[in-house]
């Protein structure tokens, strides 16, 4: 605004003060209302509703709610829900591991060695799976992966031993990775992308090597990209069943499998499973901060 | 019974994509419809305060009924309206705890008729969903196979009509696995050679009641001692369970990677349809009977068309049709009769006496229990 | 323009030089950045290349650093041919024009970076960081990060991350460009200050000719990728081979004129507007006269006012028509009756006050205008 008419009595020179303050007052409300509106009815208060819910131990649908306590949260404590979490933490930092690995060097190249004009047409080819529902990817490995499928059909080809991967936590790290590689490669090349190459001449000029370099300057540099990146890749993975179902086998009950049984299985304890939702949200919201703080001081 | 069911198995199966879904249509409806957490839980009681009797009977010609994927076709709704004049609106669902939730969180008001399963007719009698059925205003309903006369979910069939029913089985090759298989124990004589070759039904009731069914105990056993052992029996064969998993399963069976899948009998017709070399057995040791039923929920704003279409439903015609139409079972008699021969000695459609005596519906359980029933399965899905 | 290059290095064999550029060719997409440069730079000296954007300057620069290989052509530094060489292996240093500091260190491990890539000892890395920080005044602010500092510290810190690896050569690309006036000056002298000291051989990149005069022991000027003059400061001012260096360079009246033959050790140009300048050519003309040349009179060689001595060859009148009061000197434009209008530069020694529509006299002499080839 002030950039625009530096000089406001010049620009509008009818309107009265009182009515610019009115205005002055209004905007915000009219430009982040909607979104604002928004956001409190499908995250506030949601959250809200579940930490209520969270707060009364054994509430279920049709029951009369009991009084309130902090009993659902303890129950997480139980060994058998501990599992459940490690598991989710285990396949999700797996994943966001492999993700980084492997797009790393994919986002690396299309950002600084691909021929700028091919890059548009490199990522689309990239984020192209993402097209495609989960749910199909997730079965197109079922038929590689499987006894008789493709996998060991080449490997059978080539003389080499058949893998028994589906059904296996081998089987979950390859789906999800897939799944979730498109994203991490966007996000790092954004990063990798705005990196700035004067730096990385400088780093030579001084007597990096391109190892050093990419050590030394690249990786801090893109690290609020690569922290995003992991970050984004943690929470899909920890929100994602399907694919640990579908690929994992017989113990790939995950995190956000449990809090769906809790409150649309047969038990239906929508208390224990909002104090479920409450940690993942607590977790997700930590990490976040993290990020946030971390960003800032590298923020250049 | 089935929480998920979906009879097309050629299609990918949907059914995880749409659970996911469902939670957040759950999760949203159940936001957007209730003010509080409090109110929400409550809510179930409370759908009954929101009656709208005074609509029902009022001439309106049309009937929005919730029901399964499949349950209903466009011949089957034409027949409907030029016999009635009625215009029927089906909207589906693909699990009872979803229809349940949305029912009980007030987004039901519309439906006049709802499919919900056994038990969940004797969950929502229960909480005060459903409406009595009034006799005088049913035909036919003395044409029900004995079995379903008075069943256990509803006594007398006071609030619901039974409309279709299945059994929950073992699904295999014979020609690849070269064994007679009669049930669970060719399981458990065999983890060693079946690593990761069987399959089961992603449902804690199914499997560990079918567990306790092979210990000798009742599918709705209330003792902790009993589902912990049926818990621990079904540890043995671990190492053979490829996954949990309701459908998905039948490419995998057809291609000869998987030996044996647990199924409903529904999904298992279906696909010996296609590959007729599969058998499909309700084990020695009994399995679980589920059935599908029809009700009018106490907020139907047209009863009068409801009990059209209930009535509709129990003409032998029309409940035949659905026989041939679905592969699944019909508890109408009259119906039965009216089946082809093949269809009639169809024993994966209908068991025999003996094999039917051994078969049990799944009741709800109490709290406690049912508390223990998905601990048990949650360590069972994650050690 | 001619390729007239004037090669005042060519006697001076027995001198080392430092970087030497030997018919250098640098093509980007078809397109030459630089044509044919040879260069030699003295060991400690103080090197500017001067040039309009675009001229091809830092694209030397970035040649000898090793960023850019030529596509054809040698560089040399010491002696030693640069060929495949990578940056990494160079002994030279750059300061980057926006400095180009790591933004996830700190001012101290910014500057040991270099040295750490060495595996510089620690003690022996603790002592020549804190001496480079101390040699631009920036020790008290070395756990900074650079986001916390200003341009001017930026350039410091820049300046002590190339010094600190002692390099045979300093290069600077532009170092000074993005530095507010005042700044720049106070840096300039810094500059010439650390240059002195340490006698290290500087090779700068600049577009501004008051930065390259006053910092530079010798100056190259570039223009569309070719070096037009390579001299001292006061060779290039002074003396500039081209039209283009004399108008690049400070401010000059040129006009295009014909040369007569020549009387003596002077010559008369007519120009178009038939003014007859007297001027005295350089050697090159003697040798190969040209007709077509171009007169080039700094305005502050010309004279206000009447004069008697003999020596002075070109008077004129003329008509005041424009003054341009600067402080310590004013700008005057004078019409002459050919239509010519010249720009003098005066010092304002008195306070005497000259009116546009004024007659006025003005005269410079023969030695005072140059004759340069179109």
């Amino acid at each position: 605004m002030t950039l625009t008419s530096p000089n406001p009595n010049l620009a509008e020179p009818a309107i009265p003060g009182w009515q610019r303050t009115l205005r002055k007052l209004l905007q915000p409300v009219i430009l982040l209302g909607p979104s604002g509106l928004w956001l409190l009815l499908l995250l506030v208060f949601p959250t809200l509703l579940i930490l209520e819910l969270s707060l009364i131990p054994g509430a279920r649908l049709g029951n009369p709610p009991g009084p309130y306590g902090i009993g659902n949260y303890i129950e997480i404590f139980k060994p058998v829900y501990l599992q459940v979490i490690w598991r989710s933490l285990y396949f999700a930092l797996g994943t966001t591991l492999f993700c980084l690995l492997l797009g790393f060097p994919v986002a690396y190249w299309i950002a600084l060695k691909a021929p700028s004009r091919w890059r548009n047409l490199l990522l689309v080819g990239f984020i192209l799976p993402l097209w495609t529902s989960s749910l199909l990817r997730a079965y197109a490995w079922i038929t590689i992966l499987r006894p008789s499928g493709l996998l060991n059909s080449l490997l059978g080809f080539f003389g080499l031993p058949g893998q028994e991967w589906l059904n296996r936590t081998p089987a979950v790290f390859i789906g999800m990775t897939y799944s979730y590689l498109p994203y991490m490669v966007l996000i790092l090349y954004a990063s990798l992308e705005k990196l700035d190459r004067r730096l990385l001449e400088a780093a030579s000029d001084l007597g990096a090597t391109q190892q050093q370099s990419f050590w030394r300057v690249t990786v801090p540099q893109t690290m609020p990209g690569i922290a995003a990146g992991g970050l984004l890749v943690l929470i899909a993975t920890l929100g994602d069943f399907a694919v640990p179902e579908l690929l994992g086998g017989a113990s790939s009950m995950t995190v956000s499998r449990l809090i769906y049984n809790q409150f649309l299985g047969a038990t239906r304890n929508w208390g224990l499973g909002s104090s479920i939702s409450m940690i993942l949200i607590l977790g997700v919201s930590i990490s976040i901060a993290l990020l946030l703080k971390y960003g800032d001081r590298d923020a250049i | 019974m089935p929480p998920v069911r979906n009879s097309n198995f050629n299609s990918l199966p949907p059914h995880s994509r749409r659970r996911f879904l469902q939670v957040a249509a759950a999760a949203t409806s159940g936001v957007m419809l209730s003010n509080c957490a409090r109110a929400l839980l409550n809510n179930a009681s409370g759908g009954t305060t929101v009656q709208s009797d005074g609509r029902a009977g009022s001439g309106n010609q049309t009937l929005r009924i919730y029901t399964w994927a499949n349950y209903t076709d466009d011949e089957l709704l034409s027949n409907f309206k030029d016999r009635t004049g009625i215009q029927v609106i089906a909207d589906t669902y693909d699990s009872n705890e979803t229809m349940l939730a949305k029912v009980q969180a007030g987004g039901g008001k519309d439906y006049s008729i709802i499919y919900p399963s056994d038990y969940m007719v004797d969950q929502m009698s229960g909480q005060g969903l459903l409406s009595l059925l009034d006799r005088s205003k049913l035909d036919g309903i003395n044409q029900l196979m004995d079995k379903w006369q008075n069943p256990a979910y509803d006594k007398n069939n006071a609030h619901s009509i039974p409309a279709v029913w299945g059994t929950t089985g073992l699904i295999f090759n014979p020609d690849v696995i070269q064994a007679e298989v009669k049930g669970w124990d060719y399981i458990w004589d065999n983890t060693e050679d079946l690593t990761r070759q069987i399959t089961m039904i992603s449902d804690v009731r199914e499997v560990l009641g079918a567990t306790l069914q092979y210990l000798g105990y009742s599918i709705n056993s209330t003792d902790p001692a009993q589902i912990k052992e049926a818990y621990e029996k079904l540890l043995e064969i671990k190492p053979a369970i490829a996954s949990f998993v309701t459908n998905g399963w039948e490419d995998q069976l057809a291609g000869g990677d998987l030996m044996i899948s647990m199924a409903y009998s529904q999904d298992a017709i279906s696909l010996i349809a296609e590959k007729p070399e599969l058998q499909y057995i309700v084990p020695e040791s009994g399995s679980s009977l589920w059935t599908d039923t029809m009700v009018i929920p106490k907020t139907a704003p047209n009863s009068e068309a409801a009990y059209a279409w209930l009535n509709f439903m129990l003409e032998p015609e029309n409940a035949a049709r659905l026989v041939e139409r679905l592969k699944i079972s019909t508890p109408n008699a009259a119906a039965f009769d009216k089946l082809p021969p093949k269809l009639q000695q169809n024993e994966n459609l209908f068991p025999s006496k003996a094999v039917l005596a051994k078969c049990e519906g799944i009741v709800p359980v109490k709290e406690e229990i049912s508390n223990l029933y998905d601990q048990f399965w949650t360590r069972l899905t994650s050690s | 323009m001619s390729q007239t290059v004037i090669q005042q290095d060519v006697a001076e064999t027995d001198t080392m030089f430092d970087v030497e550029l030997r018919k250098v060719f640098k093509v980007y997409n078809g397109e030459t950045a630089v044509r044919n440069i040879d260069l030699n730079i003295r060991q400690g000296e103080f090197f500017s290349i001067l040039g309009p954007s675009g001229c091809g300057k830092t694209t030397t620069l970035r040649m000898i650093a090793g960023f850019e290989e030529p596509t054809g052509g040698e560089v040399l530094i010491r002696g030693q041919s640069m060929a495949n060489v990578p940056p990494y292996k160079r002994p030279v240093n750059t300061v980057f024009q926006s400095y180009a500091l790591f933004g996830h260190m700190s001012v101290w491990d910014n500057v040991a970076f270099g040295l750490r890539l060495k595996d510089c000892p620690k003690s022996e890395l603790q002592q020549r960081v804190g001496e480079s920080l101390e040699l631009v005044k920036m020790d008290s602010l070395a756990r900074r990060f650079p986001a916390q500092l200003s341009g001017g510290q930026q350039q410091r810190v820049a300046l002590a991350r190339a010094l600190v690896n002692r390099p045979t050569v300093v290069l600077l690309d532009e170092p000074l460009g993005a530095l507010d006036l005042k700044l720049r000056k106070e840096m300039q002298l810094e500059l010439t200050t650390l240059h002195r000291d340490l006698g290290v051989t500087f090779v700068m990149v600049t577009h501004d000719q008051e930065e390259a005069l006053s910092l530079s022991d010798r100056i190259a000027v570039m223009n569309i990728g070719k070096i037009e003059q390579i001299g001292t400061p006061t060779e290039i001012y002074e003396q500039p081979c081209t039209a283009f260096i004399a108008d690049f360079i400070g401010d000059t009246n040129l006009m295009p004129a014909e040369l007569a033959t020549l009387q003596g050790e002077t010559v008369e140009a007519t120009t178009r507007s038939g003014l007859k300048i007297w001027v005295k050519p350089q050697a090159l003309f003697k040798e190969n006269p040209t007709r077509e040349v171009l007169v080039s009179i700094r305005p502050e060689k010309i004279q206000l006012g009447s004069t008697d001595s003999s020596e002075i060859a070109n008077r004129y009148d003329g008509t005041l028509k424009h003054v341009m009061y600067l402080g310590n000197h004013t700008h005057y434009q004078v019409e002459l009756p050919s239509g010519d209008v010249i720009t003098v530069f005066q010092t304002n020694r008195s306070s005497e006050q000259l009116k546009p529509g004024m007659p006025i006299q003005i005269y410079w002499s023969a030695s005072d205008s140059l004759a340069l080839p179109v």
